[in-house]
């Protein structure tokens, strides 16, 4: 990671929200506070590497409503709520809101450092995620027409044969397309293509 | 018999008694100037009497001067009488001898010539001669006076009817007597301890012919009792022993006309110094005597002697004949007191009879004004009754008031507590909050002392936040006490607007936790009130949460509680108006009382406390229901104009 983690602190108790940010500060972290979502949602948020510590109860849009929000602009960020008492139906409705810890108040600090770390990391693995992900788009938008075609059948696990009968080429012809392609992408093997074809969610490394 | 001393003329009021004592006529000289001019006076006097009119004419004759009580009684009875009997007309001449000032042969012609000449042109129908000096001068001139008028009497003494016996024999008329004996066995009954009776009399011809009666008289009536005669002696020696005496002594006497010493005097004169000198009770036959000092005695009524020759006269000018006239018995003696003399010497009143005349007697209190003090007394019982009837209900109605109030204070505790109940929630958030930023302030400081850096700055920031948080939460805790401490009403001056403003920060976090707006809408002016803040703030509490309730079930957009306080017409109006389901018109009546509620779970206390409260501060609640959706609650407090609020920390 290149930069600090930036948290961004959604509380309207003033108090609070500067103790938090102090304390995030301190603890090694980049913090910003904001007094309520809306707040939150006019300010031009940078793509950064962080999350969101939110007060459950805010008034204003909900917790899901602000990570459609950033949605919309090409990120997501983690979020770590802060609840007076962590009941059932609070708790469900801050998992649909796409939580990733709960905190009860009183805070202790220990717990919040954890559940930050944790959201980070989740933030990390996200963001690798979505890197591989785009890699793999700019490398298959070099594919001709027809080689991607072809790498489409390779991956749905196709024959070379099959594939050219289909399209009523010789055999060295598929070869050739598979070998151009496979170059284009920078794999070796059959497994590393399939992996590349698995999508975002298997792409661990 | 020479002319009596002026002395004698100048005592006016002692000739009273001469009416009756008085025996020997003594004329003197008439002065013949005075006697013209009145003889002409007369005359014109008596000339138009003929010619207005054709009356009956009665000549009535008195011994003595026209002014004595006696003689104006007799002539008050004997006008009543004509009055009320006579069927005719009757006039009536008075005329007056003066005795015993104007006496002697001289004068009694003088009288006769007068008189004669006086009635010449209308000589009188009957003559009526009042007390012994008049009767025996009418007897002795009648014939050659008014030969043709018979006469009549009034007032005179049996004896001197005897005496002229010869020619009173066809007259008719009322005789008087004095009782003696009467007068002394009555006295004697009075007085039983009395061991002696003693007796006065003078030394004129008369006196010495009561005394000769009087020691006929006494001894059959004494009871065996001593009598001693006083007769004869000088004044001065009567009055030092008279004054040397006491109650075992009786004194009667009918007085003198004089003394032992030669001094002139008269019957009432005499007694009158007789009765105020002596220690012993004094009785004497004549009620003029009474109010002298004289005890009493049975004693002839004046008027009623008039009043009988009254009667005999009118029948003798009806023409009734008269020997055909029925005699009187002497006029009746009753028994006269004066009830002064009677408390003086202890008589017993029961020993008093019945128709005894009581003189001097002050009705007592009870005799004049028994009605009155009946009323009065029947008020006064009435009033101290309803006085007493009214302290007690006051009593009563305080003890009540001061239950009630009691309960009131108590039960605006209790619905405190409720309300506390219902925040608890939102009031632990409010706590908690600041001491959570306390923790985490305290956590961050601790981080930065740990690391190299030079963070002061921060760390001062961090101190002054924690500093701030604390008595933030100390606050809502403070706010919190008062809210719930069970205190006697105070009747203290603040401001409204900033009561509820504190109100506002309470319920702030409870509008949050329940997802309601609160919009706080204050006036510009302060609204100072007198009375007890914290119970206000307990009614806008209550009126908040109300409204907070009917929010519930709307969407979160609708979710609103609007709360305003202003002046308006010299009051401090607040108001609490939802956009709920509002209030159905057939609760809106309903809605201040006791147990009512449309709440399912509602106790229906809250309402009617409010009010209770609100109108103990002189004010007024009510509900409206709006316009469009909801309801508004309004109260309203009179403002104290003018005075400055003793509430602190007015922004």
């Amino acid at each position: 990671m290149s930069a600090r983690a930036l948290i961004h602190v959604v509380d309207d108790d003033a108090s609070l929200r500067e103790s938090l940010v102090d304390l995030l500060r301190a603890g090694g972290f980049d913090a910003q506070g904001y007094g309520s979502t809306g707040e939150f949602l006019l300010e031009s948020i940078p793509d950064r590497h962080g999350c969101l510590l939110l007060d459950v109860k805010l008034p204003g849009p909900s917790g899901l409503e602000l990570q459609a929000a950033l949605q919309s602009r090409g990120f997501t960020l983690p979020i770590v709520f802060l609840t007076g008492h962590a009941d059932v139906p609070t708790s469900v409705r801050a998992m649909k809101a796409g939580a990733v810890d709960f905190l009860e108040k009183p805070v202790v600090r220990e717990k919040l450092f954890e559940a930050i770390e944790n959201a980070l990391a989740r933030d990390a693995a996200a963001r690798a995620t979505r890197e591989v992900a785009q890699r793999r788009d700019a490398r298959l938008a070099a594919l001709t027409t027809r080689e991607r075609e072809v790498f489409d059948r390779i991956v749905a696990g196709r024959r070379n044969q099959e594939i050219a009968d289909e399209y009523g080429i010789s055999l060295r012809t598929v070869k050739a397309y598979r070998a151009q392609l496979m170059d284009k992408l920078g794999v070796h093997t059959a497994a590393e293509l399939g992996r590349l074809a698995g999508g975002p969610h298997d792409a661990t490394d | 018999m020479p002319t009596p001393p002026a002395a004698d003329a100048s005592a006016s009021a002692s000739l009273k008694e001469q009416l009756a004592t008085a025996a020997a006529v003594t004329l003197g000289a008439w002065p013949g100037v005075a006697a013209r001019a009145i003889l002409a006076m007369a005359l014109c006097v008596s000339s138009a009497a003929v010619l207005a009119a054709p009356s009956r004419n009665l000549l009535v004759l008195y011994s003595n001067s026209r002014l004595l009580p006696g003689i104006v009684a007799v002539d008050r009875g004997l006008r009543d009488a004509l009055a009320d009997h006579s069927a005719l007309p009757i006039q009536l001449f008075s005329e007056f001898l003066d005795s015993p000032q104007f006496g002697g042969e001289a004068h009694e012609r003088t009288i006769v010539a007068y008189l004669k000449s006086k009635y010449s042109d209308q000589p009188p129908q009957a003559l009526l001669a009042v007390s012994d000096a008049a009767f025996v001068f009418l007897v002795r001139h009648r014939r050659e006076l008014f030969p043709e008028a018979p006469l009549l009497y009034a007032s005179v003494a049996p004896s001197v009817l005897r005496e002229f016996a010869a020619s009173a024999q066809d007259l008719v008329g009322v005789p008087v007597s004095y009782d003696f004996a009467g007068t002394i066995e009555q006295a004697l009954r009075w007085h039983p301890k009395a061991r002696r009776l003693v007796i006065i009399t003078g030394t004129a011809p008369r006196d010495r012919g009561w005394e000769a009666r009087l020691r006929r008289e006494a001894p059959p009536v004494a009871g065996g009792r001593e009598i001693e005669f006083w007769a004869g002696l000088p004044t001065a020696t009567l009055l030092q022993r008279l004054a040397a005496l006491d109650d075992r002594t009786v004194v009667f006497t009918i007085g003198y006309f004089v003394d032992g010493a030669g001094a002139r005097s008269n019957p009432h004169e005499a007694v009158a110094r007789l009765a105020k000198a002596s220690a012993a009770p004094v009785y004497g036959p004549l009620d003029t005597f009474i109010g002298t000092g004289v005890v009493g005695g049975r004693m002839p009524s004046f008027e009623a002697v008039g009043r009988q020759a009254g009667m005999i006269v009118v029948k003798l000018l009806a023409g009734v004949p008269p020997a055909s006239i029925e005699r009187p018995a002497p006029a009746p003696t009753p028994l006269h007191v004066d009830w002064r003399q009677v408390k003086r010497f202890g008589i017993d009143e029961a020993a008093i009879p019945a128709d005894t005349i009581v003189h001097y007697r002050e009705p007592t209190f009870w005799e004049q004004y028994r009605l009155v003090a009946i009323v009065a007394t029947a008020i006064i019982l009435l009033q101290a009754g309803l006085i007493g009837a009214l302290l007690l209900e006051r009593r009563r109605r305080r003890t009540a008031e001061v239950a009630a109030q009691k309960h009131r204070v108590e039960l605006a505790h209790a619905s405190r507590l409720a309300v506390a109940g219902e925040l608890t929630a939102s009031i632990a958030h409010e706590i908690n909050q600041p001491l959570g930023a306390v923790q985490i302030s305290a956590d961050a400081a601790d981080l930065l002392l740990q690391s190299d850096d030079d963070r002061r700055d921060d760390l001062r920031r961090i101190v002054t936040r924690i500093r701030r948080d604390s008595v933030r939460a100390s606050d809502v805790i403070r706010r919190l006490r008062a809210l719930l401490a069970r205190h006697e009403p105070e009747r203290l001056l603040f401001d409204v607007d900033v009561a509820i403003r504190e109100v506002a920060t309470l319920m702030s976090a409870e509008a949050r936790r329940r997802g309601v707006t609160l919009d706080f809408r204050s006036g510009t002016s302060p609204c100072n009130v007198l009375g007890d803040q914290t119970q206000i703030q307990q009614v806008l509490i209550n009126l908040a949460l109300n409204a907070m309730d009917a929010a519930a079930h709307l969407e979160p957009d609708q979710r609103v509680v609007v709360i305003t306080a202003e002046e308006a017409g010299g009051r401090a109006r607040v108001t609490v108006r939802d956009r709920g389901k509002g209030i159905a018109a057939e609760d809106l009546p309903k809605i201040f009382d006791s147990f009512y509620s449309t709440k399912p779970h509602g106790m229906g206390l809250g309402l009617s406390i409010a009010r209770t409260i609100v109108e103990a501060h002189g004010g007024r609640i009510f509900a409206e229901r709006n316009t469009g959706a909801g309801a508004t609650f309004t109260f309203e407090l009179p403002l104290r104009a003018g005075a400055k609020a003793a509430a602190p920390g007015t922004p």
